[in-house]
């Protein structure tokens, strides 16, 4: 296993007397895609709150670069380096590509002391993140709004590669994408994972788990069924343990 | 269809308002006798003025998804405290500052004063209790008005000190310095959308406000200092408005919130918010008063103006629905 990025250590959740993670433990390697897999309701989005700094765990560790990791704010877990990617919830489909890249960090020249956008110097550092990650979109000055699902998630997982980010966490990213367009949106994780970033991707789609995950890890009832490297499991098996007919490929991958 | 096609294509859609200001100055100058004259532009720019300001708070709101109905109220607040400060008859005090042009900047910071406070207090209910803009800004619509009416006791201010009164009267290229300082107005606000961070965020904000927090955007900062532009903004309007009538009275510039309206829509802002230009709600403004302009050359009744206006405003949401096609066929 590749060295370790995001370590999660029996972290629970209760709301009330419910207890919606019973002790969850697994680990994401840097490089490495993790398919977290699991039926509705069965702690997914939990967990992916956590680690993202929406909610905190009632009880439990995470290291994150070998260091104690809990985000109080998603802003914050941004800081380190962490961020969810939602559909539809990133991006301001009102501006353009170069806009949407700079949200909140745009840069400024100075005119007479007054700080002005700098659009030329933003939009050449675009083209060359759109450019190394085999992006194409016709123009970096079109509206969001008039780009494919597919540009859009480009654009957003090009941004997060360009301002550092280490571990992305994908919520069922491919649910609204056509064929070529998923076939598109899962080289593009491959690639962002060979740049040494964890991916974390939430799917129900068992092949596109198949088809890009390094390791897969099912989720159910608050506890983890199953953490297995993809090639020692096979999309049967993997129903098994989230609907709980057996454990059979239970345990960790290390 | 080719990118230059496209790009054509889009620089009309972008700029359709000022198109439009164009055709109906070039139907007017050659249907409507004596219409065409330098005397008749400059009127129609001066006419812009108080209404232009206006629409340029209005139109920094509604970008940022927002609402602020107040702003009518609020520049009849700051009309009445610049009369009540600087009139010398009605119930102005008639107050004397030596040198005499202090009576500009003083009456100026006074009507600012007013106008931020009351869009501060409009951004705090919005931003920060998370009331609604539309209740917030109506009530405060409802409450200015009545404190215009309660501090004049319904009575008037005339006769503004000829310093302030000077602005109105001192012409620049057959145009007077109030129009210039609206001219001022579009020329710095539109920079200040266009190519600043603050802008860049509100426009942002109105099209995704969660995105925009999310990107760390520190969204209630920014809505609250649009409010309190808006505010600001009004209050100039009040300002030149004052110096226009050359004084107050306690239902001073009733019904311009429609025509504010009217114009910022008419100049392609989008009340979903997040899409418009300012330069854009200039072009509407002057559209409705080259109009107004019109109406009065042809001895129509004043009344057709209203009738109009409405209909004006249902053709630029209508338009803006097309526009939104034509854009969509094109993506």
């Amino acid at each position: 296993m590749t060295e370790p990025l995001l370590v999660l250590d029996n972290i629970k959740k209760n709301y009330g007397a419910i207890e919606a993670l019973k002790g969850i433990s697994f680990t994401i390697g840097k490089g490495e895609v993790v398919a977290l897999l699991g039926d509705n309701g069965a702690g997914k989005s939990t967990l992916v709150k956590i680690i993202s700094g929406g909610m905190e765990p009632s009880s439990g560790k995470m290291l994150f670069e070998g260091k104690p990791f809990l985000a109080k704010s998603p802003s914050e877990a941004k800081r380190a380096g962490i961020e969810t990617v939602y559909q539809d919830l990133s991006l301001c489909t009102n501006v353009d590509v170069v806009a949407n890249f700079f949200m909140g960090r745009e840069l400024t020249k100075s005119w007479l002391g007054v700080p002005v956008l700098d659009e030329r110097e933003m939009e050449a550092q675009v083209a060359q993140a759109m450019a190394s990650a085999g992006t194409t979109i016709p123009s970096l000055r079109t509206k969001v709004e008039h780009l494919s699902g597919g540009q859009r998630q480009a654009i957003e997982l090009n941004r997060f590669v360009h301002w550092g980010g280490k571990l992305v966490l994908l919520d069922e990213p491919f649910a609204a994408l056509g064929v070529e367009q998923t076939r598109r949106g899962l080289e593009m994780i491959r690639h962002v994972a060979s740049q040494g970033i964890g991916v974390v991707i939430i799917t129900h789609i068992m092949q596109q788990a198949f088809q890009v995950a390094d390791r897969i890890v099912v989720i159910r009832q608050g506890v983890v069924a199953g953490d297995v490297a993809r090639e020692n499991t096979s999309p049967d098996a993997v129903i098994a343990m989230i609907t709980g007919e057996s454990l059979t490929g239970a345990g960790s991958a290390g | 269809m080719t990118p230059t096609n496209r790009r054509a294509l889009e620089f009309v859609l972008d700029n359709l308002v000022w198109f439009m200001l164009l055709a109906v100055l070039l139907v007017f100058s050659a249907t409507i006798p004596h219409y065409f004259q330098i005397g008749i532009f400059a009127n129609i720019v001066e006419q812009s003025s108080v209404l232009g300001v206006m629409a340029i708070g209005l139109a920094l709101v509604i970008i940022s998804g927002h609402m602020d109905l107040s702003v009518e109220s609020v520049a009849a607040l700051a009309a009445m405290a610049t009369g009540i400060l600087f009139c010398s008859a009605g119930i102005g005090m008639g107050l004397e500052l030596s040198p005499a042009w202090l009576a500009v900047p003083v009456s100026l910071l006074a009507s600012f004063a007013v106008g931020a406070a009351v869009g501060a207090l409009n951004g705090y209910l919005v931003v920060k209790v998370k009331m609604s803009a539309f209740i917030v800004t109506l009530a405060a619509f409802i409450w200015v008005r009545g404190l215009v009416v309660a501090v004049s006791g319904g009575r008037s201010a005339q006769d503004l000190d000829p310093a302030i009164r000077w602005l109105g009267i001192q012409r620049l290229i057959g145009v007077p310095l109030t129009a210039w300082i609206a001219i001022a107005c579009f020329i710095a606000f539109s920079f200040i959308m266009a190519k600043t961070r603050f802008g860049r965020h509100l426009i942002m904000i109105g099209g995704n406000e969660a995105a925009a927090f999310r990107a760390g955007i520190k969204v209630d900062r920014i809505l609250m200092l649009a409010f309190v532009l808006a505010g600001a903004t009004a209050a100039l309007a009040g300002w030149l408005l004052a110096i226009r009538t050359s004084g107050a009275t306690a239902n001073l510039g009733v019904g311009m919130l429609f025509n504010a309206f009217a114009a910022v829509v008419i100049g392609g802002v989008s009340l979903k918010g997040g899409v418009g230009a300012l330069p854009g709600v200039y072009a509407g403004v002057l559209l409705l008063s080259s109009i107004n302009t019109a109406i009065n050359l042809m001895g129509l009744p004043a009344h057709y103006t209203q009738v109009i206006h409405g209909l004006l405003v249902l053709a630029a949401v209508l338009l803006d629905t097309a526009k939104h096609s034509i854009r969509q066929r094109l993506a």
